[in-house]
């Protein structure tokens, strides 16, 4: 076996990854306390073409969010909304930002030396992906003084058809008109074209490199896919993102090539469902790597590989593109690209993340795991947790489950 | 030179457990003692009574297996392996023909499916509330202050079909005093909180199809938790000679086996969607 087959071979772009996240944060700082420049903030699938067309630089929240639970913050700020009478089973990325923002301390301070969130001119969201960011941002709206505006796309969809688009791109155009009016601003066509342009690209890119991860032993786990994404969620529509991911996807190619794998000799291939676990994801990554279980699949990192743009209308892509996802669409619809992945990875097992705050983003609900395990005779596991929120997670209980996922497939190969 | 024997701890949340088989997979002594503080010093006294029952030596012992919340601090185990897989197969073990087990330990409660082979087909454990656990009905019990086999006793004596809450322990302590106010039978108390832990297992059950055992400490003592489960699940449930050390059973006979080999490695595809 090559010696890069039996040790865990860091990703070298990790540290390209650091610089490029320092430098967007940095600028946004700098948007923000400029006179000549605007910030918006925008949801993470929420038409951030348009917003880098008009010449905002672009803020998610939701990225924050995901920093507040990795940072193990949650737990201190989450009672700090519900003081204010949000929910404390609602969404712990809400909870947490708008604790953050109640407390005055984000660690944006420590992790790149700025204040904290840039103060938005903007705020634009889109409910393709769940309610809870239209309250997100009207709140944020409320308290800073400025805009909130959104999209609000038809939800869980079987077939996206031409009239769902229409009706979507309408509400596209609507949002351009609200913002020209309010800030006294022209979209240019030739700039949006360019952003969506920019923003296909680097998720084909992005695509490209999840799928390595089909390759035995797989260069990369869900585990980093969880980090390496933030550029195609933060920088869509920019070249930075692109040129990431080039140098990423040569370098997955590279250890395919050299039978690298991110998980020394892996022996189960597993599938997972939902949000990552932030606050865990070091722990739960290492306990995988000692189960020899690459996760090599997710829905998550998937959801933004989105379809390329071939020309034509931008705006009929993005609309598109917003109501495609998989977040947005129906059982039937899910279940199929859930069965697709399982194949097209040789996956051995599939987990699902019962993230108890984000009912969105979780799909053990409604029967799909039984569903799997009858239709692809393949052992389904389910994890109760949450993507920030650890009173939701029991570490004990979850390593069991997980240790006792891998005898069970192990007892299948014997 | 006497025959060797293989062991099985099992570290539980409440009380370790060890059984001892013989080559043939006979159980020929087992002990038990509280997991206190200490899960090692535990295992070392379930294990030594183990010992004694078996009237055997420490040095027989040629393999063990560990398992239960405290595994990892059992110094004898040779290998760790998770309550889930142990109690399967020491349920199996004993009812080759049941499909379910049923675990309600002290800290958790374990449905596991299994296959015609025993295999683990499938299992849920409880969510991260005690309610539907040991520790449920022993919180319970003190707030009523009586020991749990009173309680267990008073069960015994119901003829009614009260069901209490289970989704919380601290409702369920407020819906016991709601009870009592209303002047409900404390026998008929008594049985509604099997029945609740009944019903949080029949939630778990993703099937219902073959045999049910039941194993783990609750069962051992509480007759009523298996007269509830018969009742809420609607079959006879099995209950076999040493419920509460299923998973110590489970784990020594897992202990027979010298560490798995490796299956054979599949087919090495490196295929890749994009050529590098
Ligand atoms: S999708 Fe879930 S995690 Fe994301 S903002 Fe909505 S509720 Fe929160």
């Amino acid at each position: 076996m090559p010696e890069a087959a039996v040790k865990r071979v860091e990703i070298k772009s990790a540290e390209r990854l650091r610089a490029l996240m320092r430098d967007y944060f940095l600028d946004l700082d700098a948007a923000a306390a400029s006179d000549e420049r605007r910030v918006a903030w925008c949801t993470s699938v929420g038409p951030c073409e348009i917003l880098s067309a008009f010449g905002f630089a672009t803020y998610f929240p939701e990225n924050h969010g995901a920093l507040l639970g990795a940072r193990r913050l949650s737990h201190e700020l989450i009672p700090r909304a519900a003081g204010i009478g949000y929910c404390p089973e609602s969404c712990s990325y809400m909870n947490s930002d708008i604790g953050c923002a109640l407390s005055g301390r984000s660690p944006l301070r420590d992790v790149y030396g700025i204040e904290g969130p840039p103060k938005p001119d903007l705020l634009v969201y889109s409910t393709n992906q769940c309610r809870e960011v239209q309250d997100w941002f009207e709140f944020f709206g409320r308290r800073e003084g400025v805009p909130s505006l959104g999209i609000r796309p038809p939800r869980h969809l079987g077939e996206v058809t031409p009239e769902h688009v229409a009706l979507v791109r309408r509400e596209l155009v609507d949002l351009i008109g609200q913002i020209e009016g309010r800030f006294g601003l022209v979209l240019d066509s030739d700039r949006l074209e360019e952003a969506v342009r920019l923003s296909s690209r680097a998720s084909a890119l992005w695509g490209e490199v999840l799928a390595t991860a089909r390759a035995r032993p797989a260069p990369l786990t869900f585990w980093d896919g969880a980090v390496h994404m933030a550029p195609v969620v933060l920088m869509r529509g920019s070249r930075a993102a692109i040129d990431y991911y080039e140098t990423l996807l040569s370098e997955m190619c590279q250890r395919v090539t050299s039978g690298a794998g991110a998980v020394p000799r892996e022996r189960w291939r597993i599938y997972w469902e939902g949000m990552p676990i932030w606050p865990r994801l070091r722990e739960l990554s290492e306990k995988f790597q000692s189960l020899r279980a690459s996760v090599v699949a997710s829905t998550y990192c998937n959801s933004w590989a989105f379809a390329p743009y071939a020309g034509g209308d931008p705006l009929e892509w993005m609309a598109r593109t917003s109501i495609e996802i998989f977040i947005n669409r129906d059982e039937v619809t899910k279940q199929a690209f859930l069965v697709d992945m399982v194949r097209r990875f040789e996956i051995d097992g599939v987990i699902f993340h019962n993230a108890r705050t984000c009912p969105n983003n979780t799909n053990s609900r409604f029967g799909m795991p039984q569903r799997l395990r009858e239709g692809l005779e393949l052992p389904v596991l389910v994890i109760d947790g949450d993507l920030s929120d650890l009173r939701f997670f029991s570490t004990a209980q979850t390593m069991t489950n997980l240790e006792a996922f891998v005898e069970q497939l192990e007892g299948g190969a014997r | 030179m006497s025959e060797p024997l293989f062991a099985g701890v099992d570290a539980g949340s409440s009380a370790t457990k060890c059984v001892l088989v013989d080559a043939a997979g006979r159980c020929l002594g087992h002990g038990i003692a509280p997991s206190g503080f200490d899960y090692a010093i535990a295992a070392d006294q379930a294990l030594n009574r183990a010992l004694d029952a078996a009237g055997a030596k420490r040095d027989r012992i040629e393999r063990c297996v560990s398992t239960g919340y405290g595994r990892e601090r059992v110094e004898q185990a040779t290998r760790r392996v998770t309550e889930i897989t142990c109690h399967a197969r020491g349920a199996f073990e004993w009812y080759p023909q049941a499909r379910t087990i049923v675990d309600i330990g002290g800290q958790d409660t374990k449905v596991i499916r299994l296959n015609a082979h025993g295999h683990t087909a499938d299992y849920r454990m409880n969510a991260k509330c005690a309610a539907g656990t040991g520790t449920f009905l022993e919180s319970i019990a003190v707030r009523l202050a009586l020991p749990l086999s009173e309680i267990d006793g008073l069960a015994m004596r119901s003829t009614g079909r009260l069901v209490m809450n289970s989704y919380c322990t601290v409702f369920t302590s407020t819906e016991v005093l709601e009870r009592i106010k209303e002047g409900q039978p404390h026998e008929e108390i008594a049985m509604g909180l099997f029945r609740a832990i009944a019903s949080r297992v029949a939630e778990m059950m993703s099937a219902r199809d073959g045999a049910v055992a039941a194993t783990g400490g609750v069962v051992t003592h509480c007759r009523a938790m298996v007269k509830a489960l018969e009742e809420v699940l609607g079959v006879g449930v099995l209950l076999p000679p040493l419920p509460q050390h299923a998973g110590a059973f489970g784990a020594a006979l897992l202990a027979m086996k010298p560490d798995d080999a490796e299956p054979a490695p599949r087919s090495l595809s490196l295929e890749v969607i994009r050529p590098c």
